[in-house]
């Protein structure tokens, strides 16, 4: 058949079976959707974990004699070690400016640190661990450690902090894994629904245009196409729903959990996103091609 | 059923038919319903079989469209025996006979106009000429009005116009209708043997299946051939007559015996090398 009776025969099916294309789109959609959020749920956790090393701190306060000189000393000591990430002298003024930039990236009004003079806090030494999955036990055994060294005060292993931030990520992991593997489930009844449907509609037409003398070429080639649209259009429109939805909701849900983190909400690169769809047009033409039955029984050989 | 039997000496000998069923049999649940029926229709050629309900006319057709294979025997299009072609090469053959089916397989979406357009598109035809051929052969049953209508609003009967519309539109090679008048009376069978006899004016071979005695006697009025069947056999027609041509042939037989094959023929070839029929007479 003549590329001019294919793109014919395109339009007639497309137009003949609207509410199945436009559900084949849909369920491309929710296949991207699903893919797409697993990838960039992925990409959050690692976001998370990072968040989580960086405000992995243990803070030393340090004894009002101890001097800059020794505090010094002290910092370099804890930074040999393997499980320190960095260790850094804080004198008052630095604690507070911090303080205010966190306050203000969790949306505290600035008037309520208004009062709180810079020379409240005490000079300190913030601990920052290497990324461990047992960050909260090792703070708890490096504040031990620190409690019996001279010069040092007291010392905060913001544990239970810590603890709570670990059980929101986890909870936040199940969450999402959950809500993907139901994405997924609902994805895949779609995907086998529209396929059964297609092949439904598409066996009486091989009938006849296997009677009139058509090809197997002829008779897929139609139906491979209009699902390959299908699943580009709505892979696509999945795509940009990711693009432009993703960072708000991310952000807010950050929000809520109190997480603070200097880095950008992720998104799918270019590449990605250019894999994914070619992914799901192959998989539209693979449907396409087993939606449009040979009829076997009329046949010879 | 011997005497229906061609030898191969015979078949290479005559003016081939352009369809030539030889020696086909087919059965059904263990029982036949064809036994060896040999049959060639040659260009231009018009032929009715008739018999009565289960007589095997409506498979014999079937075989003869390549719609069914054979349990035994040949079916032959242009030289080439189809029941040894590879099953992609089918379709080639199929678009180069026009059938319409006792039960007729039309796209119940499209309109009546695309259904027939279908046929000639995939005879490689272009959206004009089909359209325009479409509308000739509509107008040949007189269902010009259904043009535009859906196939899900035409009655039974209406259906039956179509597909004899389909099966005639260019025409093609060879056209084979099922019970092409059924539902339609006196004036159903006036418009099918017209639209039959139009497609034969045009060099198509026209092989007709119908329990209709009226209807095949207005095909053997209008020059056709009648050919009777009853449980699933040939019956009262010479093997002669079966082919046409073949009176001519056992003459050139004779010769070839004397000065030998064509040089085009070879002995102990399985096929004969004829250029492929892909496309109509028109």
């Amino acid at each position: 058949m003549k590329a001019v009776w294919i793109a014919r025969s395109v339009r007639e099916q497309v137009g003949s079976h609207r509410a199945l294309v436009a559900a084949a789109a849909a369920t491309f959609c929710l296949l991207a959707v699903a893919a797409g959020g697993a990838k960039l749920g992925t990409k959050t956790a690692a976001r998370w974990r990072a968040f989580a090393g960086q405000n992995v701190h243990v803070i030393a306060y340090l004894a009002d004699d101890t001097d800059g000189e020794r505090a010094l000393g002290l910092a370099q000591i804890l930074g040999r070690s393997a499980t320190v990430a960095q260790a850094t002298v804080l004198d008052p003024a630095e604690a507070f400016a911090r303080l205010e930039t966190s306050a203000v990236g969790a949306g505290v009004a600035p008037k309520t640190l208004e009062n709180l003079e810079p020379t409240y806090f005490p000079r300190s030494i913030e601990i920052r661990l290497a990324p461990a999955p047992d960050l909260a036990d090792r703070a708890a055994l490096l504040a031990i450690r620190l409690r019996e060294v001279p010069g040092i005060a007291q010392v905060d292993a913001m544990t239970s902090g810590l603890a709570r931030l670990a059980l929101w990520i986890d909870l936040g992991r199940r969450l999402g894994q959950g809500m993907l593997v139901a994405l997924a489930l609902v994805t895949l009844v779609a995907l086998v629904a529209v396929f059964m449907r297609s092949r439904t509609t598409a066996r009486q037409r091989s009938l006849v245009l296997a009677q009139l003398g058509d090809t197997a070429t002829g008779i897929r080639l139609p139906t491979c196409l209009w699902m390959a649209a299908a699943a580009l259009l709505g892979s696509g429109v999945g795509a940009l729903l990711l693009r432009f939805a993703w960072r708000p909701l991310l952000s807010r849900l950050e929000r809520s959990l109190g997480i603070v983190s200097t880095l950008a909400p992720p998104l799918l690169n270019p590449r990605e996103v250019e894999i994914g769809l070619a992914l799901v047009l192959l998989l539209g033409l693979f449907m396409g091609y087993f939606a449009a039955p040979l009829p076997r029984a009329s046949d010879h050989a | 059923m011997d005497d229906h039997k061609v030898s191969r000496l015979q078949l290479l000998a005559y003016d081939r038919p352009v369809l030539w069923l030889d020696g086909v049999s087919c059965q059904r649940n263990g029982s036949a319903v064809l036994d060896s029926a040999t049959l060639g229709v040659a260009n231009g050629e018009l032929i009715v079989i008739e018999g009565s309900t289960a007589s095997g006319k409506s498979t014999l057709l079937e075989v003869a469209a390549i719609a069914r294979a054979p349990d035994r025997g040949a079916v032959w299009f242009a030289g080439r025996n189809t029941t040894t072609l590879q099953r992609a090469s089918l379709p080639f053959v199929r678009r180069n006979i026009g059938y319409c089916a006792a039960e007729p397989l039309l796209l119940v979406d499209r309109s009546v106009l695309a259904n027939i357009m279908l046929a000639l598109a995939i005879r490689g035809d272009s959206p004009k000429a089909a359209e325009s051929a479409a509308r000739e052969a509509l107008t040949l049953v007189h269902a010009s009005d259904l043009a535009d209508r859906k196939v899900t609003s035409l009655s039974t009967g209406q259906k039956r116009l179509v597909a004899l519309a389909r099966a005639v539109a260019g025409p093609p090679p060879v056209v084979i209708a099922d019970e092409p008048a059924a539902l339609g009376g006196e004036e159903g069978r006036t418009v099918a043997v017209s639209a039959l006899l139009a497609a034969r004016s045009l060099g198509a071979a026209v092989l007709c299946g119908t329990s209709d005695t009226a209807l095949a006697d207005q095909v053997v009025r209008a020059g056709g051939r009648r050919i009777h069947l009853a449980q699933g056999r040939i019956v009262g027609t010479p093997a002669v007559e079966l082919v046409p041509s073949l009176a001519s042939a056992v003459g050139r037989k004779r010769e070839i015996e004397r000065k030998g094959l064509p040089p085009h023929i070879e002995h102990g070839e399985e096929t004969i090398a004829i250029p492929p029929a892909t496309k109509g007479p028109r």
